[in-house]
């Protein structure tokens, strides 16, 4: 009996500590604190950041080499590295791309939070609509925000052939109207969470998912009233299509400030200023390799299905929406080998991140326009370290 | 006799069905829709929702092949573009939230 009292209260104990929010100094709602790091002192490790990621290759025509807009580093709760280019500056928006998906999923993570849906929920909950389809009710919230909901997809950009591009038909073309309906009208090709495959279009219904699920509640603004502006984010754009989907896998802007905020938010477990906005447990979940992710990695020939954003069994992991420096399968290295093996990054096109290192309690924010290919989060961590490292 | 015929039915069935796995689904995507749609959707970002100078969204939206023109009415904040006369697109700003839409 005894045993079973000691049993629950140390029960209760664990469950109220993980509750718990960590305790900060101060929180940057209103504006960062500035502690920058010794000028003097990093001279050396600045200037090889700087030669990196700021040096400008070729004639500005040409568009070569890693082109940085903005890059703003947050150590301890504080910007220690901040610099613009190129004609940006702090209070300039910028287009995430595709970290747009990270901010989508964490916003289901808020709606979550507050009990409004449920991860193992039917796509139907939200998009009643659909109701008498069988392939899309057939789809979990978790299927989708794993990137796993089985429909078929190319996701080809300016590279390849235009025809074949599910991405560009529905941001552009013949299913720019109504993008949701353009993603979810198209065939099921596997199981749903039973193979990964990156897609904006999943990324844009779970955006949709979460303006339902908000908005039924707290109004039409709901992800400003319910995330955006409880942290401090405080010029966020989020595009929406003539129909009033949000584009949840591409268009979210906001200054490199603001969208560190996003990044301290994961780095601080979903609390804000002792506020759970994001439910126990949900970073931990949404920072670890999802079961659609490992569900076709078993067996690695299989991972490049015909027709498919190919995925090789070295790619990097995914959990909710965010990207992962694990091994993707046993016997491969991690795919950032330079980071700490708890870095996480929200990455989108022409080389936009917002990278998380919570054992170094660091999230690095870079904004650019790298059209020859986007510069690498394990080089940006490798030489944005040695700046912050007291 | 029978059977044989069966068996080859059930293997041409097969491979349809394996060959319809593996096709790509292609698009009604038209490659001059794509770039005035293209170029009017970003041109709006560029100028409405992010604050950059003309010169640097003319440079920023060029895409290839670079045939797409387009008009920017400031008061309106509207997007017109177009390639060869008969295509074109327009984007207009929604608001400080909702930033430009393809219309």
């Amino acid at each position: 009996m005894n045993r079973i009292v000691i049993g629950t209260i140390v029960l209760l104990a664990s469950l109220a500590q993980a509750q718990q929010c960590r305790a900060r100094a101060s929180w940057p709602t209103e504006k960062w604190p500035e502690a920058l790091v010794n000028a003097t002192a990093k001279a050396a490790e600045i200037k090889a950041l700087e030669d990196y990621a700021f040096t400008i290759v070729g004639k500005p025509e040409e568009r070569k080499g890693y082109r940085t807009n903005g890059l703003v580093v947050v150590k301890n709760g504080a910007i220690v590295y901040e610099k613009y280019a190129r004609g940006w500056d702090e209070n300039k928006r910028h287009l995430s791309w595709s970290v747009a998906k990270s901010v989508s999923s964490t916003l289901v993570g808020v709606a979550v939070n507050q009990g409004l849906m449920t991860l193992d929920e039917s796509l139907c909950k939200q998009l009643p609509e659909y109701q008498s389809d069988p392939v899309v009710c057939g789809i979990t919230v978790k299927n989708i925000i794993t990137f796993g909901s089985g429909l078929q997809w190319q996701e080809e950009y300016e590279d390849a052939g235009y025809q074949v591009s599910s991405v560009l038909a529905m941001l552009l073309g013949s299913g720019h109207k109504d993008q949701i309906k353009h993603v979810l009208t198209h065939r099921k090709l596997h199981e749903p969470g039973t193979q990964f495959v990156y897609s904006t279009g999943d990324a844009h219904v779970v955006g949709t998912l979460a303006k339902r699920a908000l908005t039924a509640k707290h109004g039409a603004n709901a992800f400003w009233t319910q995330l955006f502006e409880p942290i401090g984010m405080k010029r966020v754009v989020f595009d929406e299509d003539p129909a009033g989907n949000p584009l949840g896998g591409s268009y979210v802007y906001a200054t490199p400030r603001d969208f560190a905020k996003l990044g301290y938010l994961m780095l601080n477990d979903g609390c804000w200023n002792d506020q759970r906005l994001l439910p126990v447990g949900w970073v931990q979940q949404a920072t670890a390799v999802s079961d659609t992710f490992r569900a076709n990695r078993g067996d690695c020939s299989n991972a490049t299905p015909a027709g498919e954003y190919k995925l090789p069994c070295e790619d990097t992991p995914n959990g909710y929406m965010w990207w992962l420096n694990r091994p993707p399968a046993a016997g491969v290295d991690k795919p950032w080998k330079d980071a700490p093996d708890d870095t996480y990054a929200a990455l989108g096109h022409w080389g936009q991140r917002i990278i998380v290192i919570p054992s170094e309690d660091l999230v690095i924010m870079r904004t650019g326009d790298d059209r020859e290919g986007s510069i690498p989060v394990n080089d940006l961590v490798k030489f944005v370290l040695p700046v912050v490292k007291p | 006799m029978k059977t044989n015929t069966l068996l080859l039915g059930l293997a041409l069935l097969l491979a349809a069905c394996a060959d319809d796995n593996s096709k790509l689904r292609t698009y009604d995507n038209n490659d001059l829709e794509l770039a005035v749609g293209n170029a009017a959707k970003m041109t709006c970002t560029c100028r409405f929702v992010m604050e950059m100078d003309e010169a640097y969204c003319k440079d920023w939206v060029r895409a290839s092949p670079n045939v797409a023109r387009f008009n920017i009415d400031l008061e309106k904040k509207v997007v017109d573009a177009s390639a060869f006369i008969s295509w074109t697109a327009r984007a207009h700003y929604v608001d400080d939230l909702h930033g430009c839409v393809l219309e």
